[in-house]
């Protein structure tokens, strides 16, 4: 319950914070010419409900946090591993950036990906490393071309 | 109808139509019964790769995905009581118990048979109303469809799990999203913060990729450590007597018609229609004591309806272009990809694809009845795959698909950073349905008032004066109310209790 209340509080802020940059960047949007309403009204009446009501949603996580309540399931607490997904989501984005600057082809690059990010999560244990590098030539190479000669889809990288 | 039905099925009964349904409805069981994996997941990763296929082969492959992937959750929900998908959580309830209690196999066979009248029922209604709410459907105005989408917007909020405003955030905000780029209606840019790759908008699928897999994937991540507990169960014994279905028929009856009907509301899916079912039959039920301890009308309630719900939902979509539930915004925007425009001219513009969907309906549901019946042992095997190794294949599997759309790396980011907003606002508990059927529906719901208000000059006097607007926007008002309205019974009532034992304290 805390734990939900801070992650509402915390997103209901984000978005009125980004409704505000909508406010804000539909300002001078100019009224219709044709027809009665415009591009503007539609956009920043939704703006408007969104922050009234993430006001609504971030007072009463507000009020859930300070009545003192405390977090129900320490045991789900305990098994939650956040860093796992900070550590995925890092190589993630080094991982689609490379795939986006054309340095590394598409397969040779999954690969690697797959064997570092697998590589992680199983704490880099030598037996399922094994099985790591088989599912990332696998993935790499072979999605490569899975993809490109079955599905005539193109693939990022070089 | 006929006519337009029996060619769907002999086009579906050639060897690639078929193969695809086949194709779609094992992937969707499969998918449908690994926890952490859902069916729309599924379906929006599939989205990329139908994009070169024929608009019926990749709506049939779609469909049977669909199918597939509500059934499929069943097998966990029994064995492991995690349920593979949301809408089998109410199984759960007694179809472990039953798997504890030495009757695994009674108790899938339950589930299954239940699944495939569920689906038999819904399709039946589907086969015999989609076609005259088209029809219907064509005489709505402007405000007639601004109304109702409204109304799908408060009913999915509404119904949503955990708090209604929460519900109302989350599909204004992907009624938000959807309105970066040029303004269709005045060839006015808008939002773009003068980037000149948000001229287009942000597209459907990198957002559906983003909020149901990534961050599905994520979560996932953060619970890896969760040990999954091995169960050995001996499956068997799962084919119903003749006694088994005269004495469950009512209840298959009864809970598919309750998930057929919360399947045509806009915007609900298979979750609510399960617990509605479960909770009906519990009230009507002789014996309502063995619920939650394995009682065999519960699995047949709950798998009843939740399978029922596809052909429930389907009906909405077809006649009227309005998603029955998050699975079929998905489908929406498949139609659209393959330039397709859903609503009531759809009968009359691609009658092919229409058909397609009804049959394959059908035939998904037969074909999952055989795969589940026959293949349960090995199905239930792969529920025990590793996350380490599936999660970061999913990514990369994520990454190719929204490449895939437009050979874009910016489309691969904004999936990314829709990841991370769909795990944050699931972790504060705002639900994600109403954010995609708020991001499919908003553009529509835009256009259709500024059209109305051309119409009357500014007015909007119609929705007003028009009897389906005005019932329309009663209905959402009563929606909107309501919980506040139950929320003010509890109170009183509290109050009444407590003054209640105040007086008797006194005298």
């Amino acid at each position: 319950m805390v734990i939900t209340a801070r992650w509402a509080l915390g997103v209901s802020l984000f978005f009125i914070l980004g409704c505000l940059a909508v406010l804000w960047e539909t300002r001078d949007i100019p009224p219709g010419t044709f027809e009665p309403l415009g591009s503007a009204p539609v956009p920043q009446a939704t703006a408007l409900l969104i922050i009234a009501l993430s006001l609504a949603v971030a007072a009463r996580s507000w009020r859930t946090l300070t009545g003192g309540e405390r977090d129900p399931a320490p045991e789900i607490v305990d098994e939650a591993r956040p860093l796992d997904a900070v550590v995925t989501g890092v190589l993630t984005v080094i991982y689609v950036a490379v795939l986006g600057a054309h340095v590394l082809d598409f397969a040779p690059l999954t690969a690697l990906y797959l064997i570092l990010t697998i590589g992680y999560l199983i704490r880099f244990r030598v037996r399922g490393l094994v099985l790591a590098a088989l599912v990332a030539v696998i993935m790499g190479w072979g999605a490569a071309f899975v993809f490109t000669r079955l599905f005539v889809v193109d693939l990022p990288g070089l | 109808m006929i006519d337009g039905l029996t060619g769907a099925l002999l086009h579906i009964f050639t060897p690639m139509p078929f193969l695809y349904v086949l194709i779609g409805t094992v992937a969707g069981i499969v998918v449908g019964a690994i926890p952490g994996l859902s069916g729309a997941m599924l379906i929006a990763l599939t989205l990329p790769l139908t994009f070169y296929m024929e608009p019926v082969n990749a709506i049939v492959l779609l469909i049977g995905m669909y199918v597939g992937s509500i059934t499929g959750g069943l097998i966990t929900a029994t064995l492991l009581r995690m349920p593979g998908t949301p809408s089998n959580v109410v199984t759960t309830f007694d179809g472990h118990p039953m798997a504890m209690a030495g009757r695994p196999g009674r108790a899938l066979g339950l589930g299954i048979a239940a699944s495939f009248m569920g689906g038999l029922v819904s399709w039946v209604v589907l086969l015999f109303l989609a076609k005259p709410l088209s029809i219907w459907a064509t005489r709505f105005g402007p405000f007639e469809y601004f109304t109702l989408i409204l109304m799908a917007m408060v009913l999915i909020a509404s119904v949503s799990q955990g708090s209604m405003v929460k519900g109302l955030v989350a599909g204004f905000l992907g009624m938000l999203v959807s309105m970066p780029g040029v303004d269709p209606s005045a060839g006015q840019p808008r939002l773009t913060w003068d980037w000149y790759v948000l001229n287009g908008g942000l597209k459907l699928l990198p957002v559906l990729i983003g909020i149901f897999a990534v961050s599905q994937v994520i979560g996932d991540i953060v619970t890896i450590g969760k040990r999954m507990e091995r169960v050995e169960t001996r499956v068997s014994g799962m084919l119903m007597t003749v006694k088994d279905w005269r004495d469950q028929m009512w209840n298959m009856l009864r809970s598919s018609a309750i998930g057929t009907a919360v399947g045509i509301l806009p915007g609900i899916g298979a979750s609510i229609g399960s617990i509605m079912a479960y909770t009906t039959a519990r009230n009507m039920s002789r014996r309502p004591e063995e619920y939650g301890k394995g009682s065999e009308e519960g699995i047949v309630a709950s798998e009843a309806a939740n399978n029922a719900t596809i052909g429930g939902a389907l009906i909405p979509l077809i006649a009227m272009g309005i998603p029955g539930s998050v699975i079929d915004a998905i489908l929406i925007g498949a139609l659209m990809i393959h330039s397709i425009t859903p609503g009531p001219t759809l009968f009359i513009t691609n009658s092919d694809v229409v058909w397609a969907m009804i049959a394959a309906a059908l035939v998904a549901n037969v074909v999952m009845y055989v795969v589940m019946m026959g293949s349960v042992r090995v199905v239930a095997r792969i529920m025990y795959v590793p996350r380490t190794f599936m999660l970061p294949v999913i990514l990369v599997f994520c990454v190719i698909g929204t490449f895939a759309l437009d050979n874009t790396m910016f489309d691969v980011w904004v999936m990314l950073a829709f990841g991370v907003l769909g795990f944050a606002m699931e972790k504060g508990g705002f639900p994600l349905g109403p954010f995609v059927i708020g991001f499919v529906l908003a553009p529509l719901m835009e256009e259709k008032l500024r059209s109305g208000l051309m119409m009357t000059a500014g007015s909007i006097e119609p929705i007003f004066t028009r009897p389906l607007p005005l019932i329309f926007l009663l209905i959402s008002i009563l929606l909107l109310l309501l919980p506040a309205f139950r929320a003010w019974r509890v109170a009183r009532s509290a109050r009444r209790r407590l003054d209640a034992r105040a007086d008797g304290a006194s005298s």
